[in-house]
């Protein structure tokens, strides 16, 4: 039926949504990112603390915003019940919050015994006479025996989850062509996995700024590197998928490639500026650490200028 | 021929009243077990249905209403139409199914309401008060102004008027006022209305025509979107029925409106053109042979013979006994035919003939030369060609000549005529041609055509058996059908010598006053307000008198948004010498800061209508009424009481009252006044009305021969009592092939003897010719309809939204404000096409200043700019601009279309001309003329 | 078995709105917010001089493959066998995934002001926590033998309801003709909502 169609942007999902699915890849990348480190670099009880803490803390601000947002908040409880994932296994909604919580909890379990060996902690008020009680110390050092590795990888791939998860309840909405395609989960797992690494540079860098880190800054300058590559080919592929195939897409490409926001402040300072302060800072290396900070900084702007965008720059095309 | 209209001097009254009495004692004066039929009634939780009347338009659908127990209370929950309507079959529109958040409106007048001392008529202010303090407070201020009976003027809107006029004629004859002003009249009735019923002898025909879209093939829509697409609900479940089986819709208006949209093909014509191009069709028509000569020849007036009278006019060649002639077929001789009957071809010595159409050129009758109806009509018609209608139409010549033939040739064919009159002074004319138009094909009464309503039948019916039998006729509300009724109407309120005090109604003495001093006057100002401002200020004499007007009762009528200006009424309301305005009305209309006292009337859900009626403008014939949902909501009384108690107040005739009530429309007095002994012990509101419900039950009962409680147990389970269907009504009752029509001579009019006499009566002019002729509309002054405009100068013209008809407080109603908010742009705007926009600098949304060019009158709008409407004019939806605050959800939406409109009307009844002007538009904040 | 459809005969849809008014008051949705269960779309189409007027009546199409069920996390968005996809608001927690998944603007969302201000305004409401709501078919009409609502006040007689197993039904002729044409079906939703085009030459 050949229906007139009106094209809209969507007032459903805003702004508040684009910092929830910001604060999700970035927090849950944060998380694993740590943990990996922590198995496979080398143990650093005050990354892992870091990394745990950020990602429970923004997971649990963005799960929050979330949940505020809800029509019902009493019914949430039906999403929290992991049986959920065998009714409704095509749901991504229902995955993302099984994954933040089994994230949240095996990620907490996981740094519990960092916690307890933790000078800072333990001196902190009501926190630190909680963690000097025997029967938690007792149950850290079980923690941090057995099933370290296993309970590590359980954060890890519910983190690698929350990432993904991002993308791909975007690309489960059919109506709206800059969604629904491949392309978005790779886009928002590479863009999660990006703003965590110049998150944790930034906390390496700023706030322990240690010299035996170097060989893990490094890596995760590489990696960063790599990361913003794809972003920047994923992004040019969406570039060009969006140009024919759909009057939605179509728009889409407009309202994006027609906002300085965007190009500017998204590809331009946000991608290709952190690209090539990387690009030199690992090729002939950066005399001072400041490049990478702002780099760093610029890449955490740039990351959450992507889901806003990503947000506002959806066209339905509804008939009628 | 001429009719006899029963006299209506009180004597007459009185004489007649002893013989309904003798009547009314033959008649069960047994009280009626009908039940409450309230939903308070029921204790369990299940769903009641109850059938009722919809009230928002003259489509009058069954309603089947749904009541459910919540929280302990009755609440009507859901309102369908009723499955077994002929009528609407089981589809109502927004405003039925809406109508329940009417009842539940937050907004609604709850008690009656006293104006706070110190404050002014246009200030909505006033104070709760019971019954008797308003009662009182009228009957203090009539003594102490003393009022006088033709110092009164009642306005009636159209609910009352369709529901309520068999109160409101005897109150105003028991009580001696001559003047009643009602709204439909000067807006549709008399103005379209009349030009169709010169042809077919009806009278009000939104009520008395459905056409029988079902069977047509080709449809033809002027001048028409309200009746079908805008939306009456009997005629749109037809014509859908008629678009599914491939009808061929064409549709001529200014823009697409609603109908429009449905057409196959849609004419954008120049607004105030449809009579130059329905001329041009009749023309084309006649000349083309593209009419059913039979049909024309038997039943028509089109073989009579005119001649040229003194003043070298056409008028009917009559024999030496007063009797029409024609020339029958292989004669020479002129020959009479009865004067008044339905079949041409016998004529009075009782032979058979075919009467010609035209007759050869030297033929004469009494010595004078004569010509036939048609053959006038044809040289009346000659230079009204499609070529000259082109000009100022803008419609290409072949295409009308194309629509013509394909009207003429795709049989059955309707052109339907349409609700709305007013508009322009030749509305009146444009009907009558179309009527005629229709009559050429034959298409009145039959499959595929115009069908008359079944009760419209029904009336006609006998009332021309007891015509035909010498008898003296019955009540005449309830018998006399079509022109008649009309004629009956205007006789009771302009002969002066029906009243004691020997006033006719203003308006008349208005028009006397004004013939007499040589300037404009109308010639029927049927329910008109003109002469009402002069005679509030001081300007009408009769008789050497000072005729003035000095206390209003209006009973669901919003004059100050539907008359024009709305500074005409707010004046007279205003006005220093009013002494008292009663207003009786649901919800707070912009009419109502203009009372003194407020009077509540329940809504349509919650009350038992006070007698059953017939089934509007359903072809089938059967009887309807309304069972209340619930018991009223508020402190709220029903018409018939209020006009009772009134009665009791301004003259204290209450006999004389339901005596009239009787004379008029047959309920029979005497078991009314004891069934009202009884309710009034028994209930605070209504009684009056239950009192003539349960008699009016008796009587309809008896006219279809079952008991009053078979009847009631109908009603209730079935909403509609099924008499009888259409098409066997027709095998005895089609006007004009089987019966004659209720025209001066029985037969269809082409040659209208209503105007015939009007014009002997004085009509001077186009507007009062018998024949169809041209009426120009005058939009501006001296300057032909096709001159280029100013870039800033349009056309003006107004409809109706589906939500909300002409100023009804149906804005304010929840459900439609919201489907109306959704619909913002496109109801609440001023429609202007973009090229002529473009040229303003304007864009939708933007606010626009309007200003009639001849008045001055000014009022503002917001653009919609849009294709789907001529390059030449404006266009904006009647529904909005509400003025008073206490409708908290309409107000101040909008541009009210009487901001914009003059009084300005045409000689024959005031129909008001409301698009003859042009306006002129600036964007506001722009290059603003102020 | 039956598969519940509805045909929309755009040749008669007149514009009137009834159905809007019947569904929002049967079903008792948030009329006091600009929202409701299916609209009238009054849109214009072409550029000529014959410029076109359609009434657009839109509404949930319950698709076969409805994508706002495949995004509901609850499960509060479900399918009956007879095809009318329903929103249990019990389990619904208004994430709005739906109504951002469904393609045809069929979903508003119902907060718990307007349950306070439902139970003023229709005396008593059936719902009784916030969700998302659509239009259900009437399903409670249909399961007691009746029509939608809407079509059973439909003016025009615009909108039909049959069932496409039955190969009696009229309406079900309706669809397999071919004649009645569903919207976007590129997107592979499957909609059972089909419409008989309004503007063919005549």
């Amino acid at each position: 039926m050949d229906a007139t169609i009106t094209y809209e942007t969507q007032q459903i999902w805003t702004s508040w949504f684009a910092v929830y699915l910001y604060l999700g890849g970035l927090g849950a990348a944060t998380l694993t990112v740590t943990f990996l480190t922590d198995m496979y670099l080398r143990p650093y009880k005050e990354l892992v603390l870091w990394g745990a803490f950020s990602g429970i803390v923004m997971l649990g601000a963005g799960s929050g915003l979330l949940f505020l947002h809800l029509l019902d908040h009493m019914a949430a409880i039906h999403v929290m019940n992991p049986l959920v994932l065998f009714e409704k296994p095509d749901a991504w909604i229902a995955w993302g919050t099984q994954f933040i919580s089994w994230m949240m909890i095996w990620g907490f379990i996981y740094a519990f015994p960092y916690m307890v060996e933790s000078d800072f902690l333990r001196g902190l008020p009501i926190l630190g006479w909680v963690l000097g009680r025997p029967w938690v110390m007792f149950l850290a050092a079980h923690a941090g025996n057995h099933f370290r590795r296993t309970i590590g990888w359980l954060a890890t791939i519910n983190g690698i989850g929350v990432a993904v998860y991002t993308g791909l309840v975007l690309q489960s909405f059919p109506a709206v062509t800059l969604w629904h395609n491949p392309g978005v989960p790779l886009l928002f797992t590479a863009s999660a996995f990006s703003t965590a690494l110049a998150y944790l540079l930034l906390v390496l860098h700023l706030v322990m700024n240690r010299e035996e880190d170097h060989p893990i800054r490094v890596i995760y300058e590489r990696i960063d590197l790599i990361l913003i590559s794809t972003e920047l080919v994923i992004l040019f592929s969406f570039f060009t998928y969006l140009q024919s195939g759909s009057e939605s897409g179509y728009r889409s490409a407009e309202l994006l490639w027609g906002d300085l926001g965007w190009l500017i402040g998204f590809i331009g300072f946000g991608l290709l500026v952190p690209f090539f302060l990387q690009l030199k800072g690992v090729i002939w290396r950066w005399p001072s650490r400041y490049p990478i900070v702002a780099s760093a900084v610029l890449v955490l702007c740039g990351g959450y200028l992507l889901r806003h965008y990503f947000m506002g720059a959806a066209v339905f095309a509804y008939p009628g | 021929m001429t009719w006899k209209f029963p006299g209506l001097s009180r004597r007459s009254f009185l004489a007649a009243s002893a013989g309904g009495a003798a009547a009314a004692a033959t008649g069960a004066t047994v009280p009626l077990a009908l039940g409450t039929g309230r939903a308070s009634d029921d204790t369990d939780d299940e769903a009641r249905i109850s059938y009722t009347i919809c009230n928002f338009c003259s489509s009058l659908c069954n309603v089947r209403v749904t009541t459910r127990v919540r929280n302990g209370a009755a609440w009507i929950v859901k309102l369908d139409g009723n499955p077994h309507s002929t009528l609407n079959r089981g589809k109502i529109c927004a405003r039925g199914q809406a109508g329940l958040r009417q009842t539940y409106d937050s907004d609604r007048i709850k008690t009656p309401l006293i104006r706070v001392e110190g404050s002014k008529r246009g200030e909505y202010a006033f104070r709760s008060a019971t019954w008797e303090e308003a009662w009182t407070y009228i009957g203090e201020r009539l003594k102490q102004e003393k009022i006088q009976p033709w110092e009164w003027t009642m306005v009636g809107g159209w609910t009352s008027c369709v529901f309520y006029m068999n109160w409101a004629v005897p109150f105003a004859l028991a009580n001696q006022i001559p003047n009643i002003i009602a709204s439909p009249m000067q807006h549709c009735v008399t103005t379209g209305h009349l030009g169709t019923d010169a042809v077919t002898g009806n009278f009000n025909v939104h009520d008395e025509i459905l056409p029988d879209y079902d069977h047509a093939r080709y449809i033809l829509l002027i001048g028409n979107n309200a009746s079908i697409g805008a939306v009456s609900t009997s005629r749109m479940v037809r014509m859908a029925a008629a678009r599914k089986q491939g009808a061929r819709l064409v549709v001529l208006d200014p823009r697409r409106s609603e109908t429009a949209a449905k057409a196959d093909e849609w004419i954008a014509i120049r607004p105030g053109t449809d009579l130059d191009f329905c001329l041009a069709m009749l023309h084309v028509m006649l000349e083309d042979g593209l009419y059913d000569e039979q049909f024309l020849q038997r039943h028509s007036n089109m073989p009579f013979l005119l001649h040229r009278d003194d003043a070298g006019e056409w008028a009917l060649a009559l024999d030496p006994e007063g009797r029409p002639q024609v020339i029958a077929e292989g004669d020479s001789e002129p020959r009479a035919l009865p004067a008044f009957g339905n079949d041409n071809r016998v004529d009075v010595n009782g032979n058979h003939a075919y009467p010609r159409l035209a007759v050869p050129e030297n033929s004469t009758a009494q010595g004078r030369p004569v010509v036939t109806v048609f053959q006038a009509q044809r040289r009346e018609l000659d230079g009204y060609s499609v070529y000259w209608a082109e000009r100022s139409t803008g419609v290409p010549a072949e295409t009308i000549r194309r629509i013509a033939h394909e009207f003429g040739r795709n049989r059955p064919a309707i052109i339907d005529p349409g609700w709305h009159g007013a508009r322009y002074g030749n509305v009146m004319m444009l009907r009558r041609v179309q009527a005629m138009i229709q009559g050429l094909i034959g298409g009145i009464d039959q499959r595929g055509g115009w069908v008359m309503s079944g009760e419209y039948h029904h009336k006609a019916h006998a009332m021309l058996e007891a015509m035909q039998h010498g008898d003296p006729g019955g009540p005449p509300l309830a018998t006399l059908a079509g022109l008649p009724f009309a004629k009956m109407v205007i006789d009771a309120v302009s002969n002066p010598e029906h009243f004691e005090h020997g006033k006719p109604g203003f308006a008349w003495a208005f028009s006397q006053q004004e013939r007499a001093a040589g300037r404009d006057w109308v010639m029927l100002p049927a329910m008109a307000d003109c002469g009402l401002k002069e005679s509030v200020t001081g300007r009408l004499t009769y008789e050497g008198e000072p005729y003035r007007t000095r206390a209003l009762l209006i009973n669901a009528a919003n004059p100050v948004r539907h008359y024009y200006p709305d500074t005409y009424w707010k004046d007279i309301l205003t006005h220093d010498d009013m002494a008292l305005v009663v207003v009786v009305d649901v919800l707070p209309s912009d009419t109502t800061p203009y009372a003194d006292v407020i009077l509540p009337n329940s809504t349509y859900l919650e009350r038992d209508e006070p007698t059953v009626y017939g089934n509007g403008v359903n072809q089938d014939l059967a009887l309807t009424t309304r069972y209340a949902a619930i018991e009223p909501l508020y402190d709220t009384e029903e018409s018939p009481d209020i006009l009772y108690h009134l009665t009791e107040i301004i003259s204290g005739n209450t006999k004389g009252f339901v005596d009239a009530v009787e004379q008029l429309t047959g309920l029979p007095a005497r078991p009314v006044r004891e069934a009202f002994a009884r309710t009034r012990a028994e209930r605070a509101r209504g009684a009056f009305s239950a009192a003539c419900r349960e008699v009016a039950f008796v009587e309809a009962a008896k006219r279809v021969r079952v008991t009053p409680e078979e009847l009631d147990h109908a009603l209730r389970s079935r909403g509609v009592y099924h008499e009888e269907d259409w098409e066997t009504l027709l095998e005895t009752t089609a006007m004009p092939r089987v019966m004659p029509m209720p025209t001066g001579s029985g037969r269809l009019e082409f040659f209208s003897t209503l105007f015939a006499d009007l014009r002997e009566k004085g009509g001077e002019g186009p507007h009062f010719s018998p024949l169809a002729t041209h009426i120009p509309a005058a939009c501006r002054d001296g300057t032909r309809p096709e001159a280029p405009l100013d870039d800033d100068e349009f056309f003006f013209t107004y409809g109706k939204t589906p939500t909300v008809s002409y100023g009804s407080t149906n804005s304010n109603n929840p459900v439609l404000a919201a489907i109306n908010r959704f619909k913002r742009d496109i109801y609440a705007g001023v429609w202007m096409h973009p090229d002529r926009a473009a040229r303003l600098g304007i864009a939708t949304g933007d606010p626009i200043l309007l200003t009639n060019v001849r008045s001055g009158q000014r009022a503002d709008g917001v653009a919609y700019v849009t294709r789907l409407v001529h390059r030449d004019t404006l266009f904006l939806h009647s529904s909005f601009g509400v003025e008073n605050p206490a409708l908290t959800r309409s107000a101040g939406i909008g541009t009210a279309t009487n901001k914009l409109i003059p009084y300005e009307v045409e000689p024959v009844v005031a129909g008001f001309r409301s698009q003859e002007f042009t306006i002129r538009v600036a964007r506001v904040g722009k290059g603003a003329v102020t | 078995m039956t598969r519940y459809v509805m045909v929309i005969d755009l040749n008669t849809c007149v514009g009137c709105n009834a159905c809007m008014a019947a569904c929002a008051i049967e079903n008792q949705t948030p009329v006091w917010k600009s929202v409701w269960r299916t609209y009238v779309h009054d849109t214009e189409i072409g550029t000529g001089e014959d410029v076109h007027r359609r009434f657009f009546p839109s509404l949930c199409n319950h698709c076969a493959n409805p994508p706002c069920m495949t995004v509901c996390p609850t499960g509060a968005t479900y399918q009956r066998e007879d095809g009318i996809v329903m929103v249990d608001d019990a389990l619904c927690m208004g994430c709005q995934a739906c109504a951002l998944a469904c393609p045809y603007r069929a979903r508003y969302s119902a907060t718990y002001e307007d349950i306070e201000i439902g139970r003023r305004f229709y005396g008593a409401l059936m719902r009784d926590r916030p969700s998302v709501d659509k239009c259900n078919f009437c399903a409670h009409r249909v399961d007691a033998g009746q029509e939608p609502a809407c079509v059973e006040t439909c003016v025009g007689s615009a909108r039909m309801f049959g069932d496409l197993d039955d190969p009696n039904d009229r309406i079900s002729q309706l669809v397999k003709s071919g004649i009645a044409r569903p919207l976007l079906p590129h997107l592979g939703t499957r909609p059972h909502v089909y419409y008989i085009d309004d503007l063919k030459r005549s």
